[in-house]
């Protein structure tokens, strides 16, 4: 899951950062309004953490922008106004949820993994394909209960196919979501993390879609 | 005009002292009482005057007359050569045959019986033989049958024989009396109603004048209670010039007042704001970690925030009426939208009932704060129904007000902790996150409207929250 924080205090920024990465997401960090406006317009995040008072582009203009575009990511916007006047306008800009500063970064975590959630049609916090399970709030993946141990990278992959079951999602789309913008996109590593994740899982449910991409789909009992 | 001369006159008809003192400190009061003053003073001493100058002229006409009529009496009476006095032709004038009519002349001589009108019949007017005075005189007398008497008298000797007569020549005063008594009383009812009529006039005049001092105060009444922004006045064509520059004035300070207020609004929302982003810092940092100084800085951070939420939500309080007022039924249904948004996974069923023209007569951000933190607290207890009913009040109160109903069907809170609900931070569960500044926001809010915030239990089973606030 890819996230992109346009925040312009570099600490707070930082911090939420620190947290993103070691709940499993993959983020990039825009200081002002024109450059997060720019990655948000050209890169596919999975959601947004946009605060409202930021340089040079304010945070509504910039949602307002996007959405008039046709981007329809969800965002989160996070920011020091918090009067219900200031939620409703930003709610009307078109933003998916509201967070108002001070806040724990516990609370935004959640919120945002409600927001993916949601925006991929998944109403239960926890995923669940054939025998697979993957809880969002603790990052745990079982299989008929018994949990496997994952890698960061394997994480980020299985829970975005997991996120998107039933669709057919191409090797681009996958590097696009897991890595950052200043990775060196190889979309050979791709395979070699899908073969691997197929192997710790050991159920059939990761399929290949010939020249297409991956499916994630449990069609029963292995034969 | 008519209806607030009635004003006045009901004010100065007031037996209380202090009313009447009151009204004589006004200015209205003030212009009366001494327009009246003065124009009775002027008018009573024009009176007196015109009665005075109509006296003399009454009383020198019939000088004149008794003047004439001794001389026509000295012109016809002659001695004879006998020595007797008598006239040489009749005074033919019937006034001076009837008996008290009111007409006299008697002519004496020391030592002799008088001549006498036949109208004296049995009287006799004091000749006076004590003094020589040939000089015409006038006094007045007493005469037959209670009269009083104007009289002329004077001696004169007759040229035929060295004998000194007194002629004396009366007329009765009562006649004279009365033409008087009827002029003066004409005069004094026709200065009376001037005065009337006078008083009248200044009466509509000074309530007529004071007219727009009054439009004035009532627009102030109106800037004050919130009812309207500025002085209306202001665009009414038919505000006095001289008035203009005062309505205009009083209109530069509310508004001056409003950019002060605006200001400092501003300046306290941006320090606050300002203070959230380290704050969340500060928080984040020491968040989890277990140690004193950290949970020191945890409690600390979360106190700041505390006050500060509390102060800018204070200081963002507007609380008054304007003009165009806020449609009640799309404000609370975006409300609700945010509510439920923020509310993330729980599914509710919301319903809004409120009629379509229903206005708030107050600011928007005001409404926003007070119907947001009831429906988001409403939006947490609840199990799955939020019921919002608005209406209309009008029937028996002073002005137009409206009813926000909102229900949940959760655990509802027991009556004798409701009140408490309205203190500053106190959370009834600590457990469902808040501030717990929500409702006492909402009774400021409502409070600063001249409006109110009432608890019960809901028909859903959970809590109620009534919500009076004034319409437009």
């Amino acid at each position: 899951m890819r996230i992109l924080i346009v925040e312009d205090d570099a600490t707070l920024a930082g911090q939420i950062a620190d947290n993103l990465k070691d709940a499993g997401y993959t983020y990039d960090v825009a200081p002002d309004g024109e450059e997060g406006h720019f990655l948000g317009d050209t890169e596919p995040y999975d959601a947004v953490i946009l605060d409202l008072g930021l340089p040079i582009m304010d945070g509504a203009s910039v949602l307002k922008k996007w959405r008039a575009d046709g981007r329809e990511m969800p965002v989160l916007i996070l920011t020091a106004r918090d009067s219900w006047t200031d939620k409703v306008e930003g709610l009307d800009a078109g933003a998916d949820d509201y967070l108002a500063k001070p806040f724990v970064v516990e609370e935004l975590l959640a919120r945002l993994r409600a927001l993916i959630r949601r925006s991929a049609g998944q109403t239960s916090p926890v995923l669940e394909v054939g025998p697979v399970r993957l809880d969002t709030r603790n990052s745990r993946v079982s299989v008929d209960g018994a949990p496997i141990k994952l890698t960061a990278q394997e994480f980020k992959l299985l829970s975005y196919l997991m996120h998107h079951d039933g669709k057919v999602i191409s090797r681009t789309e996958l590097t696009e979501h897991i890595y950052d913008q200043d990775f060196d996109k190889d979309s050979n590593t791709i395979e070699v993390f899908v073969n691997r994740i197929r192997k710790k899982l050991g159920v059939p449910v990761i399929q290949t879609v010939r020249g297409l991409g991956y499916r994630l789909e449990w069609g029963g009992e292995p034969a | 005009m008519t209806q607030s001369g009635g004003d006045i006159k009901t004010v100065s008809k007031d037996k209380q002292p202090g009313a009447i003192a009151q009204f004589r400190a006004s200015l209205a009061g003030r212009l009366l009482v001494s327009a009246i003053l003065w124009s009775s003073v002027a008018l009573v001493i024009g009176g007196i005057v015109l009665s005075f100058a109509f006296r003399s002229y009454v009383l020198s006409d019939v000088d004149k007359r008794l003047e004439i009529l001794l001389d026509t009496l000295v012109g016809i009476s002659e001695v004879s050569p006998e020595g007797e006095f008598r006239f040489n032709q009749p005074l033919a004038d019937q006034r001076f045959l009837a008996p008290y009519s009111g007409w006299y002349w008697q002519v004496s001589e020391a030592g002799q019986e008088p001549k006498r009108s036949r109208s004296l019949w049995d009287f006799a007017l004091d000749p006076g033989h004590e003094s020589r005075n040939f000089s015409l005189r006038y006094s007045i007398t007493a005469g037959p049958d209670g009269q009083t008497l104007r009289q002329a008298e004077h001696d004169i000797i007759l040229p035929e024989a060295e004998r000194v007569f007194h002629y004396q020549v009366a007329t009765d005063m009562a006649e004279v009396q009365a033409a008087i008594d009827r002029f003066n009383w004409l005069l004094f009812s026709a200065l009376a109603l001037i005065l009337i009529t006078v008083t009248l006039a200044l009466v509509l005049q000074v309530s007529y004048g004071l007219r727009p001092l009054r439009r004035i105060k009532r627009d102030l009444t109106d800037v004050r209670t919130g009812r309207s922004a500025r002085l209306k006045s202001a665009d009414d064509v038919r505000m006095p010039e001289d008035l203009r520059p005062l309505v205009d004035e009083i209109n530069g300070l509310i508004d001056q007042n409003d950019k002060l207020l605006d200001r400092a609004r501003t300046h306290v929302g941006n320090l606050a704001h300002a203070l959230k982003t380290p704050l969340s810092i500060i928080q984040n940092e020491v968040d989890g970690k277990g140690d004193k100084g950290s949970e020191l800085i945890a409690r600390q951070t979360k106190d700041i925030r505390v006050h500060v939420d509390h102060h800018l939500k204070r200081a963002r309080i507007a609380g008054g009426g304007t003009g165009p007022g806020l449609e009640v039924k799309a404000r609370v249904e975006k409300l609700v939208k945010a509510v439920k948004v923020i509310a993330g996974d729980k599914a509710l069923q919301t319903s809004v009932t409120c009629p379509d023209d229903l206005s708030f007569d107050g600011e928007k951000q005001d409404f926003d704060e007070l119907l947001g933190n009831i429906i988001e607290n409403a939006a947490k207890w609840a199990v799955t129904k939020l019921t919002i009913k608005a209406i209309r009040l009008e029937e028996g109160l002073r002005r137009p007000m409206l009813e926000i109903r909102v229900e949940d069907d959760g655990p509802g809170v027991p009556e004798e902790e409701r009140e408490a609900l309205f203190n500053r931070g106190t959370r009834l569960d600590e457990q469902v996150p808040g501030t717990g500044l929500g409702l006492a926001i909402v009774r400021d809010i409502a409070d600063m409207y001249g409006g109110s915030v009432s608890l019960s239990t809901a028909g859903l089973g959970g809590l109620a929250v009534t919500i009076l606030l004034p319409a437009k």
